[in-house]
């Protein structure tokens, strides 16, 4: 009788974990992580052939030997931009339908009970759905190089561009599923501010051919300067300073953890 | 306590009135086209779309106005000119139809396969509809968000392009055959698929790539000898090629032929769908 209150009072005894609980952390990681890979037939296959067709469209129109940028040729000047906005799409599409699936379905319950921190939360769904997205940018990255001569500049400035571009619109997609309260909310943040800010970015065209006006707007979008510098890691020919454009997009990037991390904790629209 | 309330409903004065004879229930008898039945169809159909229509209607013109600029900037470059035509006023047109396959082939396919899924298609297969009002319905609904959707994207591009009305008979006919097909595409797949992976698979591979790559961003003549031949066989390329004759004049194809094999496509297809719907392929066990 007393061995077995003993054996009770200790297996009652709360679990101890250090300052981050990282079985807790990896779980939720893996959860999200499977979600996007058990549609990955459906995104990869949907990235790559629309990849391929804005290739397909661009090498037709395109007149012969054309070069956007000194001694790149117009469709390796094009392929990496490509990639990127598939990467950076995917990542945002992967947090935001994550979070707002759990939060309509009645599932995200689950995971605020859980001992994880709103830290835990927020790094588990961004790092999952950047995950997922720098798996489809690779994807797109490797079809088309089999059309396209893709040089390799710089290995550090496309991997780092690649996954400061994947953390910022994973928590774009997240800030975006805490906000939504419904599948349209979502299409709203796609429509209106992911999808121009993402293809109105320099990916299909130079900024010396827009007016100086068209040239402020650019410079003033911080994709801009992600997918300058991401092709540079390739091309080696850069529109924007490299450091300029890791600056902004890392303070960008730190400044949405931090709102999503106070809104996570406050419990805004997830917790009643 | 039962004999007071025998007692109390004896009491009660107020006898039923009389009434004539109830007539056996007979059913309701509906003339050769069940007119109401299929107007509620095809209301509910419009309706599931107006209802997220952020989704359905803002999101195309959008994704269609970002493709003109950047297309316009990435081509264009003020020079380019097709046929005569600004690249930008060529291309818009070819944009216009895009936008209106897309959203057809989109409205019938996902209602049909969502009611599938979710079992709710009995709601529409119990009700006193044939199979050519259920046809019509889903069909005339996807044309109606096709066109409005068409009509939209050429409404937001007018302050950027200057596009007229060359031809309106032409602009209807193709319009409304543009959008016709897809919307038949979208049901003879959406009854065929099973799943959603099934549906995004067509769209991936089958829609967007021919909507694509059939003269929408350039004239065929562009393309190497062998695909331009190809071309002159593909059903999208007439559509596209006269819905661009009819607002902007120029045109790569036979119009003639090409308004007649549109036609003929869309008579096949309604045959197809017909079929399907009246046999119950994969909609009735």
């Amino acid at each position: 009788m007393e061995k077995a209150t003993a054996a009770g009072a200790a297996w009652r005894r709360p679990r101890r974990h250090g300052r981050i609980f990282w079985p807790g952390l990896w779980a939720l990681y893996r959860r999200e992580l499977h979600r996007y890979l058990r549609f990955a037939p459906e995104s990869l296959g949907g990235a790559l052939v629309s990849a391929l067709l804005f290739l397909a469209v661009f090498s037709v129109a395109w007149p012969d030997r054309l070069q956007l940028q000194p001694g790149v040729p117009a469709l390796s000047f094009l392929a990496p931009g490509i990639a990127a906005y598939a990467l950076f799409h995917n990542a945002f599409e992967n947090a935001a339908f994550g979070l707002l699936f759990d939060k309509l379905e009645g599932m995200l319950g689950d995971i605020l009970m859980a001992p994880l921190t709103p830290a835990e939360i927020l790094a588990g769904y961004v790092a999952a759905a950047a995950s997922g997205g720098l798996i489809v940018g690779a994807v797109v990255l490797a079809g088309l190089a089999l059309f396209v001569p893709l040089p390799l500049a710089s290995l550090a400035a496309v991997a780092g561009f690649a996954l400061l571009g994947a953390l910022l619109f994973a928590l774009l997609g997240f800030l975006t599923g805490l906000w939504a309260e419904k599948w349209d909310r979502y299409a709203v943040v796609d429509t209106f501010l992911v999808m121009p800010a993402a293809l109105l970015s320099g990916s299909f065209f130079t900024p010396a051919i827009l007016p100086e006006a068209g040239r402020l707007v650019l410079q003033a979008n911080p994709v801009f300067y992600l997918i300058d510098g991401f092709r540079a890691g390739f091309t080696g020919v850069a529109e924007a300073s490299a450091l300029l454009g890791l600056a902004i997009n890392a303070a960008l990037a730190a400044a949405l953890a931090l709102l999503a991390w106070r809104l996570l904790r406050r419990g805004w629209k997830v917790q009643s | 306590m039962s004999g007071a309330m025998t007692d109390s409903s004896l009491s009660a004065p107020t006898a039923p009135p009389p009434r004539a004879a109830p007539l056996p229930p007979a059913p309701r008898q509906l003339g050769r086209v069940n007119w109401l039945g299929l107007w509620t169809l095809y209301l509910k159909e419009v309706r599931r779309f107006l209802n997220v229509v952020t989704q359905t209607v803002a999101a195309p013109v959008v994704t269609a106005l970002l493709f003109l600029a950047i297309f316009t900037l990435a081509l264009g470059r003020g020079t380019m000119q097709v046929h005569g035509l600004p690249y930008a006023l060529f291309l818009a047109p070819g944009l216009i139809v895009m936008t209106m396959l897309q959203n057809a082939f989109a409205n019938t396919s996902s209602s049909v396969l969502i009611s599938k899924v979710q079992g709710n298609i009995v709601d529409v297969l119990m009700p006193p509809l044939s199979a050519f009002e259920f046809t019509l319905g889903f069909a005339a609904a996807g044309v109606t968000r096709g066109l409005l959707v068409g009509l939209a994207t050429g409404l937001a591009m007018l302050p950027f392009v200057p596009l007229g009305l060359n031809d309106p008979i032409a602009v209807l006919w193709y319009a409304f055959n543009a959008t016709l097909m897809l919307a038949l595409l979208g049901l003879i797949g959406g009854i065929w698929a099973e799943k959603f992976d099934h549906i995004a698979a067509v769209t991936n591979f089958v829609v967007v790539p021919l909507s694509f790559l059939s003269g929408t961003f350039y004239s065929v003549e562009r393309l190497p000898e062998a695909w331009s031949f190809v071309a002159h066989f593909n059903p999208f390329f007439y559509l596209i090629d006269g819905l661009r004759y009819g607002l902007v004049g120029v045109h790569d194809g036979d119009l003639a032929l090409g308004a007649v094999l549109v036609g003929l496509v869309n008579l096949l297809l309604w045959a197809l769908a017909y079929r399907m719907v009246a046999s119950g392929y994969k909609l009735k066990p």
